[in-house]
């Protein structure tokens, strides 16, 4: 293929799909300015990189993975700390009972360290397959696997169901 | 947990609110990305004026006669000057534009003065059509928000050089910044490309290794900084190995070398517009000559 045309492959698959890309840059950031400079970034880099990318059929998992990385290099750098890290979500947890008023959902996923939240995006929400996810955040399948139990387990924990009255109780 | 909640949390997560700039700034950043073919026409005009130069050098070096001619041309001085040629401006609502078109004067090279002035317009009529087409698009769809600018600045002016630059920016958003330069030699009036200032092409090496260098050290001094080289981007990216032939630069009031990258170019959006300044020492074996840098 030669390289016109592959930019040209690339310049579309963006366009059509810029929407799911801001989504996960938007994820990370929650902050409308800085995702656009996330997706802006990203381009920049994926057309540099294009050269080395072979198959265009791999194009999907292979922006996404640039924008993870571009996302958490954005937030590594401002040290922004709209991430709860896992300690951190561990340490809030007293362990007796909670009382919650009304669970709001999304919050329950903003809560969700990012390495968790990102496989239920990628995996429930974008709709890949396990491995797909596993290429673009660099874990082998199993470490995917065993974190998307996890994350769905946690997430379990953060929503209450309804006929427990927002209530729940925990060890 | 049912599957319900995941449905639930899958349309929250689908109704992310999508800004109405994202469309153009995708655009705008494929199209950047796009035409920065590292071989286009700048080079060739760049070629065929370094070969001008170097007849030029060649001509003083061998003929008295040659030397005699060039020294009575007379020495023009500082009245080349830049000034606003047309401005337009736009407020609306949250569309905001302020483009400033220079305009070269004074150069008796005519056809210098014409070229450069051509493209200013060309440069700046593009940046405000592009502009209005998202404006209005952004009107149609109604909401969005966007900011676009232009302006220049005479960076330095001396008996021997006049250097302007000029600067674009976009803010959508995210907000991105573009810097060119031109340099004159005020004296013989062309314009000075980068080849033009170098015997031969190995200036690329030199410069890189140099700026390459520079950035390490940054890197190692500023935790802050960081720049995208060779063992630490991540393997979907291309590190910045060399400049291109006619990358950006100025020569400063200390008649130094300064390459000048864009924004994105060789570093994460959030450092910028970055600039590195060249020793002179570095580059002293290569240089055509010492008239320009010191």
């Amino acid at each position: 293929m030669n390289k016109g045309n592959l930019e040209k492959q690339f310049a579309d698959h963006i366009i059509k799909n810029k929407e799911r890309y801001y989504r996960l840059a938007y994820s990370y950031v929650k902050n409308v300015d800085d995702a656009l400079d996330i997706v802006q970034e990203s381009i920049y880099k994926g057309m540099s990189s294009l050269p080395s990318l072979r198959n265009p059929a791999y194009f999907r998992t292979w922006f996404y993975k640039i924008v993870v990385h571009t996302a958490l290099d954005f937030l590594r750098q401002k040290n922004k700390t709209v991430l709860v890290e896992e300690e951190v979500l561990i340490n809030s947890d007293s362990g007796t009972c909670d009382t919650y008023q009304n669970i709001d959902l999304s919050r329950a996923l903003d809560t969700l360290p990012a390495k968790y939240r990102t496989i239920i995006i990628l995996r429930y929400f974008e709709d890949l397959k396990i491995e797909d996810v596993a290429e673009i955040l660099d874990e082998n399948v199993n470490t995917v696997k065993t974190r998307l139990y996890t994350a769905l387990r946690k997430l379990r924990i953060e929503m209450v169901d309804d006929d427990e009255k927002g209530r729940i109780c925990h060890e | 947990m049912n599957s319900n909640h995941l449905d639930q949390l899958k349309q929250e997560y689908m109704s992310t609110p999508i800004p109405r700039e994202l469309d153009f700034v995708v655009r705008k950043a494929l199209q950047k990305s796009r035409h920065k073919s590292p071989f286009d026409k700048i080079r060739i005009a760049a070629a065929s004026i370094a070969a001008a130069l170097a007849l030029v050098t060649v001509g003083v070096n061998s003929s008295p006669v040659f030397a005699q001619a060039l020294a009575e041309v007379p020495v023009v001085g500082s009245i080349v000057q830049v000034l606003t040629f047309r401005q337009f401006t736009v407020r609306e609502d949250n569309f905001e534009a302020d483009i400033k078109v220079p305009k070269i004067q004074g150069l008796e090279n005519k056809d210098l003065e014409s070229s450069l002035n051509e493209k200013y317009l060309a440069e700046n009529k593009k940046l405000y059509e592009e502009f209005k087409a998202a404006m209005e698009e952004g009107k149609e769809k109604g909401g969005g928000h966007l900011g676009v600018g232009s302006g220049y600045e005479v960076v330095t002016d001396n008996d021997a050089i006049f250097t302007v630059k000029r600067y674009e920016f976009t803010v959508a958003g995210s907000s991105d910044t573009k810097i060119k330069y031109d340099t004159i030699d005020k004296k013989r009036e062309i314009l000075i490309t980068l080849p033009s200032l170098f015997k031969d092409d190995s200036y690329v090496e030199v410069i890189s290794d140099n700026i390459i260098n520079q950035m390490k050290e940054q890197m190692a001094s500023d935790e802050n900084k960081v720049y995208w080289l060779d063992g630490y981007v991540e393997e979907f990216q291309q590190p910045f190995e060399r400049i291109s032939k006619d990358q950006g630069f100025y020569i400063n009031a200390d008649g130094k070398l300064v390459i000048s990258f864009d924004k994105y170019e060789v570093a994460p959006g959030y450092m910028g517009v970055v600039e590195f300044v060249i020793p002179t020492e570095a580059i002293s074996d290569i240089l055509v000559g010492n008239e320009y840098i010191k």
